[in-house]
């Protein structure tokens, strides 16, 4: 039984103009020509068009619900980045025509305005941390309530998405070990990073779904999605009030939802770890609702090209500071924060080092004159910086008037950069390549231990057998050492069941595996001494990760009194 | 156990009990601690009547806290807090559901062994002043009655 919620549908109406623009494998918004970065655009929406039928087909085609959770979630990837693209063609366009229509363009245009240099931006290390609360324990009994999730985040008309995790009980936080980079953002970007979330287990009896699912979605579309559509094409494309994650169809299928989202813009940038508030999107009663703690932490960094990239060079003469005063002809290479003066332009590349380096930053003033009396290089560019107390002061000669206007250019434009950027220029961020991304591992069903039993009488009978043996046999002898590492705490949250009880053991078991027994209430411990206050070590458990949840500890010696 | 009249005898009487808690700096306290729990052994309980019950008890409330205030007393048996049960719980969540932060008010309910001395009352004189006899496992004690 399955409830079609308010949210429409993605899907294109049969026999809609947008359906033919699909189907003819192309999506044009005018039959103007494109300039070459429109072409470009052109050429990503093709290829999103074509992940996103082969997503179609592949949701078709899977049996497992995981395989179905990965292609729906490339499907709404591929949906949304259509849109984007499909807006920002919309967005260019517009401007085209309005520029066309508008003022003529003249040689001397209007004096174009400075704008700041491009950067990367990288965002790894994101963590989730949640918030699991006792009743998650009690609320299904042997049974692993699982989702799976996954982050999308948005620059502009970027957008990426990291992979497809699932989320359990057992852990605390949600990790992904992306590395995401966007490569040409300016400093006034936003970064709209959101979670989204669905349920692994069937919400409903829907088996069998995902081929009828797969058929509405390339065939259909609603009057209430169409206008969605409609609506995203005249918004900007990335505009931040709406999700970036279209809708999903309401039919069968894994269906996702927008658990929390955050915008980050360059304050967030740090060349560290940082928190940063979570705002919370679904409420409770959602299926895919998370225990979120309400933070997300992740190092973002910024470079800005400025600083990787050398954005003048040529030949200067410089004076050294200090005797003698000579001219040293030199190869200047303005990258990043820093002037370098090498002795000639072929040592950039064999990696030598500068014979100085004159740093530029924020503080540095740079004066630019022409000087009648100095014979040969009158251009004179002076760069100086305080120290402290001291202030150091370089003097540069340029080799022509159209040399020393070009090197104030380039030092005008660091400034603005500098001024734009703000803390990404003090140092240059690192940013590690993100490393290729590996194919989804499909995560065997971490069923409770109740699944994975399997009944064989004989082994009942030879762990009867042991029981038995033990209960008749000797006290307790002390445990040997190294049993000490099965010892389980003995306040154990969970649920755990008071009625079993393992026998304590003197000896190791010598099943193959050590699987717990669990007796009736009415079973009556193994007799100790009382006032025995030493601790028996438990059955040791040769699963330990799965011992979570189990309780095989024999029985309790303490009476642990705490203060409140 | 059976009962002479006039026989004084332990009563379970509930008691609720509001204890409003005291902020010590970061925590907000009680003022009492607790023992018991499905996951200790009961026999070790002093304060139990039947050595196993794995319930939990008040093992000791300081001087002038609140609980004290509030009229809690040593050997009360916590049957809720707000609530939630306690008799079927661990230490550890015992614990937690009595130290909520969120919660500055717990309301508890009690159960307390208590003398019932209202029988005595509404004896003849003659039999009042006779000697009571509690009976116990081992054969039966003679006690001094109260005058």
């Amino acid at each position: 039984m399955f409830s079609r919620n308010h949210r429409s549908r993605v899907t294109v109406a049969r026999g809609s103009a947008l359906e033919m623009e699909f189907k003819r494998g192309r999506f044009r918004l005018s039959l103007l020509c494109d300039p070459p970065e429109d072409t470009e655009l052109q050429r990503k929406l093709d290829h999103e068009i074509r992940m996103r039928e082969g997503a179609c087909k592949l949701l078709a085609a899977c049996s497992q619900r995981e395989q179905a959770l990965e292609a729906t979630k490339s499907l709404l990837v591929c949906n949304s980045r259509i849109l984007n693209y499909m807006g920002e063609l919309q967005r260019r366009k517009e401007a085209q025509v309005l520029k066309k229509t508008g003022r003529r363009p003249s040689d001397s245009g209007p004096p174009t305005e400075r704008s700041p240099c491009r950067g990367q931006i990288c965002i790894s290390d994101l963590r989730i941390p949640l918030m699991w609360k006792d009743t998650e324990y009690f609320k299904n009994k042997g049974d692993l309530h699982r989702w799976a999730v996954f982050l999308l985040l948005q620059i502009g008309e970027h957008i990426q998405d990291t992979e497809m995790i699932l989320v359990d009980r057992t852990l605390t936080d949600i990790s992904f070990q992306n590395n995401v980079l966007f490569a040409e953002a300016g400093p006034d970007f936003e970064l709209r990073l959101e979670l989204y979330g669905a349920c692994v287990e069937e919400e409903g009896a829907l088996a069998g779904a995902p081929k009828r699912l797969a058929t509405k979605l390339s065939s259909s579309l609603g009057r209430s999605s169409g206008r969605r559509v409609r609506a995203s094409l005249e918004t900007a494309g990335g505009s931040g009030s709406s999700p970036i994650l279209l809708p999903t169809p309401a039919v069968g299928g894994p269906r996702y939802h927008l658990l929390a989202h955050t915008t980050l813009t360059l304050a967030a940038v740090q060349d560290g770890f940082r928190t940063h508030d979570l705002t919370l999107a679904t409420p409770e009663e959602n299926p895919a609702w998370l225990p979120l703690y309400g933070s997300v932490c992740c190092r973002l960094v910024a470079q800005p090209l400025c600083m990787i990239q050398p954005t003048a060079s040529g030949t200067l003469r410089v004076q050294q500071a200090g005797e003698p005063r000579d001219w040293v002809q030199v190869h200047g290479v303005l990258k990043g924060t820093n002037l370098f003066c090498y002795r000639q332009p072929e040592d950039t590349d064999a990696g030598d080092e500068p014979l100085f380096t004159i740093a530029i930053n924020k503080e540095t003033q740079v004066r630019a004159g022409e000087l009648d009396q100095a014979a040969g290089w009158p251009f004179t560019l002076s760069i100086s910086n305080r120290y402290g107390e001291e202030e150091v002061t370089h003097a540069l000669q340029a080799e022509s008037r159209g040399a020393l206007q070009s090197w104030m250019e380039a030092l005008w434009q660091l400034f603005f950069d500098m001024s734009q950027w703000k803390q990404c220029c003090d140092e240059i961020m690192k940013i590690e390549t993100p490393a290729p991304r590996k194919p989804p591992q499909v995560l065997a069903k971490q069923g409770s231990l109740y699944h994975e039993m399997a009944i064989e009488p004989l082994d009942d009978i030879a762990a009867v057998t042991d029981i038995l043996a033990q209960r008749e046999g000797a006290r307790l002898e002390t445990p040997p050492p190294w049993l000490a590492v099965f010892t389980d705490q003995p306040a154990l949250p969970g649920p755990c069941s008071p009625a079993s009880v393992a026998p304590a053991p003197a000896r190791i078991h010598s099943l193959p595996w050590g699987r717990p027994r669990t007796f009736s209430l009415d079973a009556v411990p193994p007799d100790h001494s009382p006032g025995a206050s030493r601790l028996v070590a438990p059955l040791p458990l040769q699963r330990s990760p799965r011992s979570r949840g189990l309780c095989s500890k024999g029985p309790p010696h303490t009476w642990l009194q705490s203060p409140v | 156990m059976f009962l002479w009249p006039g026989q004084p005898f332990l009563l379970s009487v509930q008691q609720r009990v509001e204890i409003h808690k005291l902020r010590q700096g970061e925590n907000l306290i009680l003022g009492f601690s607790i023992g018991g729990g499905i996951d200790q052994d009961p026999s070790q309980n002093p304060f139990s009547e039947d050595k196993t019950d794995k319930g939990i008890y008040v093992t000791r409330v300081s001087e002038g806290g609140p609980a004290e205030i509030a009229g809690l007393q040593i050997g009360d048996k916590i049957m809720q807090v707000n609530g939630w049960d306690m008799t079927m719980v661990t230490h550890d969540q015992a614990r937690k559901r009595l130290t909520k932060r969120s919660e500055e008010v717990v309301r508890l309910l009690v159960t307390r062994q208590s003398l019932d001395t209202t029988s005595m009352l509404c004896l003849p004189p003659i039999l009042a002043s006779a000697h009571c006899w509690v009976p116990n496992s081992e054969g039966q004690e003679r006690i001094p009655g109260p005058a």
